[in-house]
């Protein structure tokens, strides 16, 4: 299963992405902190904010695979056998329009600063199409990682986010 | 059409799609998504991309990754199964005595774990075995976990009070130093209801007969000493004005690392697990916030805030109403929300009427934390009521019942906060003017 070991590669290392730039927010502040002792102004508010949007976005599907984001299990908890399936179907369903339409918007959003040439507004001034390409791809994996999923609950799998859940108790916590 | 009952279509819409299972950060986006299409005349999809790119970079919100994986690093030391041994020939001879140990134990690994479920099954896995073959109380033992489990929503470097700070655009620093008094003074009702209760009938919690030699006791205590040690300076740095929460947290972050590798438990495997831990965490929240953003500025379009907050100047609504009528609100929401989706649901409604009744928005904010500590506990639905179920095998009615009285103290806790606003309000105000 190429494809499989392939889409599975894809979220595990944009997972291990994310890891690095939370790392790198840790890296810019302590750069900041030992620059302001030497008498060096380093300004990491820039570096810092792009690396923690890098970070929450390339986590997304990671995230969403391993259980991560929230959800209410209060009712869908009480549906059995097909019904089950058909509210995991409807949720991850509906969360693939969504997704959807944020990647395509945000794929808007990167080309248009790319065209207009758009600078962030600090003393780093990268070009705005770069950081912001972070969320379109983030997006976009997430996105292919729920129909991933659709496809998976259609073929009678259980959802990953249920396999992997790491809740305390399983079952009583949401 | 109104804005009542667009406020009431959207409210709707909202709960339907959090009930049929949809995660919480892409309902507040198709509910902003649904209010721009509908009820403004705003073009949805740009100001959904731009919102949500401008939330996700904010300089503020970088503290939380930080605090977050420094609680993650924390939590794999020894520090946990050290906690209770750690802190127990402290607190002995207290009236009360080891009932003591899961108030305090909490309010340490509150700071470090920042959920308050974590906490409370963290603390208990621990306590409860051992209380149990002092001959405690059960009820207390139950009821003092459930209770103190809560504060870590509250004690700094709380992740509640980030998230608050972020959507209420008030400073964090401000945020964290609010938080301290009203912390201590909750640990020092629970910590003085139990020595009470103690006192009246010795029979709930037994003297203890061994005694520790001081040095045996600093002994017990070695790893806890440091970890509080090092959230002191990262909440001093902050109160004195040093480093800013983003700079503290990094700091934070370091001295876990340094703690994780003198006590021995730093492993390649140890590191990856709390980093990635703290990637899931930290990720969750932060895209939950950029909904959120993205809601409120959709809000805004629809013109509903601006309507509900007149509305408490037209029904004479006083603050301490206002005030009321939100706890009710919160307890209720707490019933199938956990608390950063509650603040983060209602932020775009609550906080115009709040701020246009004149209440200061760091009093509310950890007015807020408590309120959502309270709805934890409270029945048919709080996470702490369900770990201790689960790990204390009583069925639900009698953890509850266990779980009561802490409730009641909490919202002694709100009443005085009410009626001496300077608890939280004037070490903010002294740390600005020396500053």
């Amino acid at each position: 299963m190429a494809v499989r070991k392939f889409l599975d590669g894809l979220y595990l290392w944009s997972g291990y992405l994310a890891a690095l730039f939370l790392v790198a927010i840790a890296l810019t502040i302590v750069a900041q902190i030992i620059g302001r002792f030497f008498g060096v102004a380093i300004d990491s508010t820039e570096s810092a904010g792009f690396s923690l949007a890098a970070s929450t976005f390339l986590g997304l599907a990671y995230t969403f695979r391993y259980d991560g984001h929230i959800r209410v299990t209060l009712l869908i908890r009480l549906a059995k056998g097909p019904m089950a399936r058909a509210t995991e179907l409807w949720g991850v369903g509906f969360c693939i329009a969504a997704m959807g339409y944020l990647t395509y918007w945000a794929c808007d959003l990167v080309y248009f600063s790319y065209i207009f040439g758009d600078i962030s507004p600090g003393l780093l001034a990268i070009p705005f199409w770069i950081p912001r390409s972070a969320m379109a791809l983030g997006s976009l994996i997430l996105t292919i990682a729920l129909i991933d999923e659709f496809i998976g609950i259609l073929r009678g799998k259980t959802p990953s986010y249920v396999a992997n859940s790491t809740a305390l108790f399983s079952g009583e916590d949401d | 059409m109104d804005a009542g009952t667009i406020s009431a279509i959207l409210f709707v819409l909202m709960l339907g799609l959090l009930a049929s299972g949809i995660w919480v950060a892409p309902t507040l986006l198709a509910v902003g998504f649904f209010a721009l299409e509908f009820f403004s005349p705003a073009p949805a999809g740009s100001l959904l991309a731009s919102t949500v790119w401008d939330a996700s970079w904010n300089w503020a919100l970088t503290a939380l990754p930080l605090f977050v994986w420094m609680g993650e690093i924390l939590f794999r030391t020894r520090l946990s199964s050290d906690m209770f041994n750690g802190l127990a020939p402290w607190l002995a001879r207290l009236p009360g005595g080891l009932l003591h140990v899961n108030i305090v134990g909490c309010g340490v690994m509150a700071a470090v774990a920042g959920s308050s479920a974590v906490t409370c099954a963290t603390v208990g896995r621990m306590s409860i075995p051992e209380l149990k073959k002092r001959g405690y109380d059960e009820k207390l033992s139950i009821g003092t976990l459930a209770g103190s489990g809560t504060l870590g929503l509250l004690i700094p470097p709380s992740i509640m009070l980030i998230v608050y700070g972020v959507i209420a655009q008030q400073s964090i620093s401000r945020m964290f130093i609010a938080g301290v008094v009203p912390g201590i003074m909750i640990i020092s009702i629970f910590m003085s209801y139990v020595a009470i209760r103690a006192l009246l009938n010795p029979e709930l919690a037994p003297p203890q007969e061994e005694r520790l030699s001081f040095m045996d006791k600093v002994k017990a205590s070695r790893l806890l000493f440091p970890v509080v040690l090092l959230i002191f300076c990262v909440i001093g740095s902050i109160y004195g004005g040093f480093a800013t929460p983003t700079e503290a947290a990094t700091i934070g972050v370091l001295g876990a690392l340094v703690l994780a590798w003198l006590s021995k438990s730093l492993t390649w495997a140890s590191f990856m697990d709390s980093l990635m831990g703290a990637v899931r965490t930290s990720c969750m929240i932060a895209f939950i916030l950029a909904g959120a953003a993205f809601l409120s500025i959709a809000m805004g379009f629809t013109g509903v805030p601006r309507v509900l907050a007149s509305y408490v100047d037209a029904w004479n609504l006083s603050p301490g109403m206002l005030l009321v009528l939100l706890t009710v609100l919160y307890i209720f929401l707490g019933c199938f929300l956990d608390g950063v989706s509650m603040m983060v649901l209602t932020a775009a409604v609550v906080l115009p009427m709040v701020e246009s009744a004149g209440i200061d928005l760091i009093w509310f904010g950890i007015f807020t934390v408590i309120v959502v500590e309270m709805a934890q506990i409270t029945p048919p639905v709080g996470f702490n009521l369900f770990v201790l179920q689960g790990m204390t095998g009583r069925d639900l009615i009698q953890v509850t019942r266990a779980s009561m009285p802490f409730f009641f103290l909490m919202l002694l806790g709100i009443l005085i906060i009410s009626l001496v606003p300077e608890l939280v309000t004037w070490p903010v105000e002294y740390m600005i003017r020396k500053n």
